[in-house]
């Protein structure tokens, strides 16, 4: 388990991230969601001792992070980078060495990776003659191949094409399974809402909404849709009647389609007799709510 | 408690750890990772072998040509020219001059002067009517001359003194001139030559190696890779590696080619001093690898401050100054600009070799001077450490060394 307790920190007078607690589950993936600015890069740093925090602390398996700790997490920044000169297993073998490897278990899973990624024969060549989207597999093979205790990835996803993404999110998903923490950092929120199991929104360095997926999207009240269609004595369906009916807030009526809150307990099936007295009913549903529109919600 | 259920299951769940390395210790795969990478970079490996290659062949030609000077194929003609040749090739060797002499003879003065002329012989000697010439081509060896000329001078006397009815000690009885040197073994043009060779190999070294750790911190700043390193290595470990790995190269760098220098030095006239040249290395190695290790952070911080390579002609100027006022002190510098020179940090890397070269300082002298360079190194690794280590993250452009001091890590 990986945590933060009341993370801040300060660059000059501003707070780029304030009183940030983020609980990172083993063996889920939580992805960090919030605009341009919102304080990710920045807490994730924090998490990885790369910036010092100005308060706060992050507590790994209960105790506060040390570098010995941190050395065996998996870490790929925002801005990526490797040795552009130097060969691709070469510093992979490097950078497993560092997070604790032998030199052979190091070259051993260099190679793996490489494979699995279809880059088992440019191994010996300068990492700068790769192409980006393969320079990035390196980059994300550096991060995994040490079998890391925990994943921290800035916006893994960024610059990457359609199949590769898949692939990502396969890796992610593998790598959770093994039980370690994975967080990640998103722009794209329909990806986040598709593989992640909590979330946690940042919007000017706060935590806005933290949680399980399922949970956020009950969190607020729970909407229905309602569409009815016209009785036998014909005419233009309309559901503006809803209005009357005890126990229901409306939220919109558009034709035969309304949007209501049920209050009371009763309401569902008091809508559904007076429209069945009134013609025929063609749906009422429970409304789920896009990651899109909680976002929208907890930032606005 | 939730977090103990957390850990054992996240053991549970775990590929087993790998074992670590070597406890905690990350500086030597850093150090490591350094050494092979200049190992692998041709332009070094290049530049190394060509530099053994003058040495070599510095030396070969040297020994080649004091080989080849020592070949005097003399001819000669008229009565008693070839016994004085041959005595003149005794004489030589008595004073420790060895010439391999070979000596012709001609028929008469033309053909004496034909065979200098057209090369054949280097010298030529004639007795006739006239007496005795020594004939070159362009120049005779003052030496040759001045053994000919003594040959020549005692047999005359001998002769004559006979004929006068007395010996040729008896003549020159209280009129001896005998040559005294009162330090024969001083070899001061040697020395002269060594301590400026051994100074020049420190300051083109110490601007290599120091160039190559900057080259190398800039390099890790500028492709983003120290984010990651940062993130697995306190930077501490990272920076002694970085440093140690240069360090240890530079000194294998040094030994080989001194190493190589010695060994040749074996086949060229100079081969009597191979002590005197293999004790001063040893005390310039020494002080070399404490004036270098003494800059190396320094190196490590001009490296940091820049953001890109092209910043390191704005960082670096001011360490190469340092080194080549050094050189310059350490060369020139005379009486008490030397003695005070051979304590003061870098600078007593060339200054305290050369005093011991020349044998003007005593025994603890150069302990006494190392210990001040290693307490200066000390303290340029701890200053060292704090600027790298505000300056190695911030990546927005250039930073001077007092903005790097308000940074906040």
């Amino acid at each position: 388990m990986l945590e933060t307790r009341g993370l801040t920190r300060l660059f000059g007078d501003q707070r780029a991230v304030d009183d940030v607690n983020v609980t990172v589950r083993p063996g889920g993936l939580t992805g960090f969601v919030g605009g341009n600015g919102a304080g990710k890069t920045t807490t994730m740093r924090m998490i990885m001792g790369i910036l010092e925090p100005t308060a706060g602390e992050v507590l790994w398996r209960g105790r506060p992070v040390a570098w010995e700790d941190r050395a065996r997490f998996g870490y790929m920044p925002e801005e990526r980078g490797l040795y552009p000169k130097q060969p691709v297993l070469f510093q992979l073998v490097y950078l497993g060495r560092l997070h604790g490897m032998t030199a052979a278990a190091a070259r051993r899973a260099g190679q793996e990776y490489l494979e699995r990624f279809g880059l088992a024969d440019r191994a010996n060549d300068t990492l700068e003659s790769l192409s980006l989207g393969n320079q990035q597999r390196v980059q994300i093979a550096g991060a995994v191949m040490s079998s890391p205790t925990a994943l921290i990835l800035d916006e893994p996803f960024s610059g990457l094409d359609p199949d590769a993404v898949d692939a990502m999110a396969d890796l992610l998903r593998e790598q959770a399974g093994r039980g370690v923490p994975v967080l990640f950092s998103s722009h794209q929120l329909d990806l986040v809402e598709r593989i992640c199991d909590d979330l946690v929104v940042l919007a000017a360095g706060r935590v806005v909404a933290e949680g399980k997926v399922e949970d956020l999207r009950h969190r607020g009240r729970t909407l229905h849709r309602l569409v009815v269609a016209s009785g036998p004595a014909g005419g233009t369906a309309d559901a503006g009647w809803v209005r009357d009916v005890p126990g229901v807030a409306v939220v919109d009526v558009d034709g035969p389609v309304a949007v209501l809150e049920l209050v009371a307990a009763d309401a569902s099936d008091r809508i559904l007799r007076e429209a069945l007295r009134r013609g025929s009913v063609r749906e009422l549903s429970t409304l789920v709510p896009s990651l899109s529109e909680i976002y929208r919600e907890v930032t606005a | 408690m939730s977090a103990a259920i957390t850990t054992r299951t996240t053991t549970d769940l775990d590929a087993p750890e790998a074992p670590r390395t070597s406890g905690q210790a990350v500086w030597p795969i850093v150090m490591v990772r350094e050494i092979v990478v200049k190992l692998r970079d041709r332009n070094f490996v290049v530049g190394t072998l060509v530099t053994l290659l003058l040495i070599a062949g510095g030396l070969g030609l040297q020994a080649f040509l004091s080989g080849k000077s020592n070949d005097v194929t003399a001819v000669v003609s008229g009565e008693g020219a070839r016994q004085v040749m041959q005595q003149v090739g005794q004489t030589a060797s008595q004073r420790e001059d060895a010439v391999n002499l070979t000596v012709d003879d001609a028929p008469d003065a033309a053909a004496v002067e034909a065979a200098v002329r057209d090369g054949r012989a280097d010298v030529g000697l004639v007795h006739d009517a006239d007496g005795w010439r020594l004939v070159g081509k362009t120049d005779l060896k003052p030496s040759m001359t001045a053994y000919v000329t003594e040959v020549v001078g005692d047999r005359t006397l001998a002769a004559n003194a006979q004929s006068a009815g007395t010996t040729a000690a008896a003549l020159t009885a209280g009129g001896t001139v005998t040559p005294q040197l009162l330090d024969p073994d001083s070899n001061e043009g040697l020395k002269t030559a060594v301590g400026f060779i051994f100074s020049f190999l420190f300051y083109v070294a110490s601007i290599m190696f120091g160039m190559t750790i900057a080259t190398s911190v800039v390099e890790e700043k500028q492709s983003r890779v120290v984010e990651i390193l940062v993130s697995a290595v306190p930077l501490r470990q990272l920076l002694a590696g970085k440093v140690l790995g240069n360090v240890l190269l530079a000194l294998a760098q040094m030994v080989l080619f001194v190493g190589v220098g010695l060994v040749g030095m074996a086949f060229t006239s100079y081969a009597a001093q191979i002590g005197l040249v293999a004790a001063s290395a040893a005390w310039f190695l020494v002080f070399f690898v404490a004036g270098f290790a003494a800059l190396a952070c320094l190196w490590a911080v001009a490296g940091s401050l820049a953001t890109r390579s092209e910043d390191l002609q704005s960082t670096t100027p001011v360490l190469t100054t340092v080194i080549m006022v050094a050189m310059f002190v350490g060369i020139f510098g005379e009486g008490v600009l030397r003695v005070v020179g051979s304590y003061v940090p870098v600078v007593s890397a060339i200054s305290m070799p050369q005093r011991l070269l020349a044998g003007e300082a005593a025994w603890w002298e150069p302990l006494a001077s190392l210990l001040v360079t290693v307490a200066f190194a000390a303290w340029t690794m701890v200053v060292g450490e704090r600027l790298y280590k505000r300056s190695i993250m911030h990546t927005g452009r250039r930073l001077g060394v007092r903005e790097a001091l308000k940074v906040d890590a």
